[in-house]
C-alpha cells in the first residue's frame, strides 16, 4: 500500500471539558479526494484545522505524506506548509482586503523565497489563468470581484506553492448554485490535472457526491460511518447518515422524501447491531459500546457488535 | 474624490449656518442682557444708548444678519467682558494653552492607549488584557473633572512631585496633560483591542499563518495594516476633545485657557464670544470628520479605486 498524502491517526481536540473532535482516524490516499461531512458542531472543520496543524492536537498524530508533523515547531513545519495548502469559505475574509490579487497570490512565493519579484507576478498571473479569471485581474482588489471569482484566487493561491495536498473547508457553502457547480468543475479537473489529494470538508452532499472518493460522516467529535462514495449514498448504514441523505433537497417535490431528525436517544437507539460472522474483519476491541466496525467494500460503520443481532 | 470634498465642504456651510442659526435664537431667548448682570444696575437711559451702540435694540434678524454678514468678513466682533480686543484676538491667545496642554495629551495618550489595546489583543485574557479593560472603561466613565481631582490629590497633595495647578513653567503642566490624555488613552486602548482582535479572527490570517509565514510578521504587515484604518479615522476626532475638555480640565487646573469663556460667555451674554466659541466646535467637528472621511478613503482601497463597492 502507497503512503496516504494525509493521514490523522487517534487525532484527538479537547477545549477545556470539550471534546471536539474525539480519536478520529482519517486518510486521505495520493490522488483522491476524501470529504468529510457532517452538521456544524460535528468537528469537521476543527479536524481541518487539525490536519492543517493550525490548531494543536490534544493526542493523536498528523502524518503528510508520511511523516508525521505533529509534534513540530512552527519554524521546522514550514517546509512541510509548502505541500498542503487550505481554501476557506468565505472567500472575502479569506483575503487581505488592503493586498491586490496579484499580491495575494503571489505572496506564498515570496514567504518561501521562491522566485524574484517580477517573476513572481508572472507566476501569479499564469495562475490567475489557470482558475480562470483574466490576468489582468492581478490589479485589481478582492471586493471589486463575486464570491466565485474571489473563491478561484483562493484556490490559485493555495495551489501556486505546488501543494500536492488541499484542505478544502466548505468551499462552496457560500456561493450560488451555478457558482457553486464552476468551482466543483475547476477543483475536480484541477484535482485530476495536478493529481492533487484534497481533503473536502463539506455539508452539501450533492457536490460531495461528484467530487469525492470516499466519504466520511461524523457525529459530534466521532466518525460514525466510512465508506466509498457510491456505497454511502447507496447503502448507509448509520441512522445519522440516513437521516443526512434524507435531508438533501431534490427538485421534484412528489419525490421529496420524508425529512428525519434524530434525537441522541434515537440515534443511539437505531445504531445498528452486526454478529461477528457478519464483519468483513473482526472488532479490534471487545466491548459492548458502539465501535467501528468493518463491512464488506471497504466500508466502516459504528456499530455494536453482538452475538445476536436485532434485525 | 474633488467632488466628494466639494459637497462635504458645501454641507459644512450649511451645518454652520443652522448652528448660528440655533446659537443665536438660543442665546437671545436666555432672559436679561449683557448689562443686567452687575450688583449696581444701569440706568435705564445709559443702557439704553449702550444697547444701541452695539445694535442690540434692532430686531434680532436684522441682528442676526449683520452678525453674520461681519463673520463672512471675518469679523466676529468685539467680546462684551473684554471691550479692549476682538473676539478673534482673544481667542487667539486663550488657545495657546488649550492646545499646548490639549494636543500634548492626545498625542500621549493615543499612542499609549494604542500600544495597550495591541498588547490586550495579542495577550487575551492576560493581565494586559484586563488592564487595559480596566483603563478603556475607567477612562470613559470616569468624568474628567473627577479623574482630575484624582491627580491633583494623587500627585500633588500626597506625593508632592507636581504643583496642583497647571501652566507657567512646563512642570505645571504635567497633571493637566495626563488629565487630558485620559480619554484617547481609553478611546484607543478598547478601540486598538477590537479591531486588532476583529482582523486576527479573519481567515485570511489563518491562510498566512498555513503558508508558514511567522507571527510577527503577520502582524506587522498584514493585521496592522488592516486594523490601521479604523484607528487612523477616529483620530481627528480627538482634537474635538480639547475644546469639550478644556472647560473642565482648565476649570480644575487653572489653566487660563479657552475653557472658561464657554461658561462666562453664557453666564454674562456674551452673545459676540458666545457666538464664535460655538461656531468653532462645529467647525473643529466638521473639519475632523472631513478628515476623517478623507483618510478613509486614501487608505481604503475599497473606496480609493473609483468608488466600485461590494
Amino acid at each position: 500500500m502507497t503512503t496516504p498524502a494525509l493521514e490523522l491517526r487517534q487525532i484527538t481536540k479537547r477545549f477545556a471539558d470539550f471534546v471536539a473532535v474525539d480519536r478520529v482516524d482519517l486518510v486521505v490516499p495520493k490522488n483522491s479526494v476524501v470529504a468529510l461531512v457532517g452538521e456544524s458542531g460535528s468537528g469537521k472543520t476543527t479536524t481541518g484545522l487539525l490536519a492543517l496543524r493550525l490548531l494543536g492536537a490534544t493526542a493523536g498524530q498528523v502524518l503528510l505524506n508520511g511523516e508525521d508533523i505533529t509534534s513540530l515547531s512552527q519554524k521546522q513545519l514550514k517546509p512541510y506548509r509548502r505541500q498542503m495548502q487550505v481554501v476557506f469559505q468565505d472567500s472575502y475574509a479569506s483575503l487581505d482586503p488592503m493586498m491586490t490579487l496579484g499580491e495575494i497570490i503571489a505572496e506564498p512565493l515570496g514567504i518561501h523565497g521562491m522566485g524574484g519579484r517580477g517573476e513572481r507576478q508572472d507566476q501569479a498571473r499564469n495562475w490567475l489563468e489557470k482558475v480562470g479569471l483574466d490576468g489582468s485581474y492581478a490589479n485589481r482588489y478582492p471586493h471589486e470581484l463575486s464570491g466565485g471569482q474571489r473563491q478561484r484566487v483562493s484556490v490559485a493561491r493555495a495551489l501556486i506553492l505546488g501543494a500536492q495536498v488541499l484542505v478544502a473547508d466548505e468551499p462552496t457553502s457560500a456561493l450560488d448554485v451555478s457558482v457553486k457547480a464552476q468551482i466543483v468543475n475547476l477543483l475536480q479537473s484541477l484535482q485530476t490535472n495536478m493529481g492533487l489529494s484534497m481533503l473536502f470538508i463539506s455539508h452539501d452532499l450533492s457536490v460531495v457526491r461528484s467530487l469525492a472518493d470516499e466519504v466520511v460522516v461524523m457525529l459530534r467529535g466521532r466518525v460514525v460511518e466510512r465508506a466509498p462514495t457510491d456505497r454511502i449514498f447507496a447503502n448507509a448504514q448509520h441512522p445519522y447518515t440516513k437521516a443526512l441523505l434524507d435531508a438533501v433537497p431534490t427538485i421534484n417535490p412528489k419525490a421529496r422524501r420524508r425529512r428525519t431528525f434524530l434525537s441522541r436517544e434515537e440515534i443511539a437507539l437505531r445504531t445498528p447491531r452486526f454478529r461477528p460472522e457478519e464483519l468483513d474483519a473482526p472488532p479490534l476491541i471487545d466491548t459492548a459500546d458502539p465501535q467501528l466496525v468493518a463491512l464488506a467494500g471497504s466500508h466502516f460503520v459504528e456499530a455494536i457488535v453482538a452475538e445476536r443481532a436485532i434485525p | 474624490m474633488t467632488g466628494f470634498i466639494v459637497r462635504r465642504v458645501l454641507s459644512m456651510l450649511v451645518t454652520f449656518i443652522v448652528v448660528s442659526i440655533v446659537i443665536f435664537l438660543m442665546m437671545h431667548s436666555i432672559p436679561g442682557g449683557p448689562f443686567d448682570g452687575y450688583e449696581m444696575p444701569l440706568p435705564d437711559n445709559i443702557k439704553a444708548k449702550l444697547m444701541a451702540t452695539l445694535g442690540l435694540d434692532k430686531p434680532l434678524w436684522e441682528q442676526y444678519l449683520r452678525y453674520m454678514w461681519g463673520v463672512v468678513r471675518l469679523d466676529f466682533g468685539v467680546p462684551y467682558q473684554s471691550p479692549g480686543e476682538t473676539v478673534m484676538g482673544l481667542i487667539a491667545h486663550a488657545w495657546l494653552p488649550s492646545l499646548t496642554l490639549g494636543g500634548l495629551g492626545i498625542l500621549i495618550g493615543a499612542p499609549l492607549g494604542i500600544l495597550l489595546g495591541m498588547a490586550a489583543a495579542l495577550r487575551r485574557n492576560s493581565w494586559v488584557d484586563y488592564l487595559a479593560s480596566a483603563v478603556a472603561t475607567l477612562g470613559l466613565t470616569i468624568p474628567v473633572f473627577i479623574i482630575s481631582t484624582g491627580l491633583i490629590l494623587v500627585f500633588a497633595v500626597w506625593l508632592h512631585w507636581t504643583p496642583a495647578s497647571g501652566w507657567g513653567e512646563p512642570k505645571r503642566w504635567i497633571l493637566p496633560i495626563m488629565a487630558y490624555a485620559a480619554v484617547p488613552l481609553a478611546t484607543y486602548a478598547r478601540y486598538a483591542r477590537s479591531t486588532m482582535l476583529d482582523v486576527l479572527n479573519k481567515p485570511f490570517v489563518s491562510v498566512l499563518r498555513a503558508k508558514g509565514l511567522s507571527e510577527r510578521k503577520i502582524i506587522f504587515q498584514h493585521v496592522l495594516r488592516n486594523a490601521a484604518i479604523p484607528m487612523v479615522t477616529i483620530f481627528p476626532a480627538m482634537f474635538v476633545g480639547i475644546a469639550t475638555g478644556s472647560i473642565f480640565v482648565e476649570a480644575m487646573f487653572r489653566v487660563p485657557g479657552l475653557g472658561a469663556y464657554f461658561v462666562s460667555s453664557i453666564d454674562k451674554r456674551d452673545y459676540p464670544l458666545e457666538m464664535a466659541l460655538m461656531l468653532l466646535i462645529s467647525a473643529m467637528y466638521s473639519l475632523s470628520y472631513l478628515v476623517a472621511d478623507i483618510l478613509y478613503a486614501v487608505l481604503n482601497p475599497r473606496i480609493r479605486v473609483g468608488g466600485g463597492g461590494r
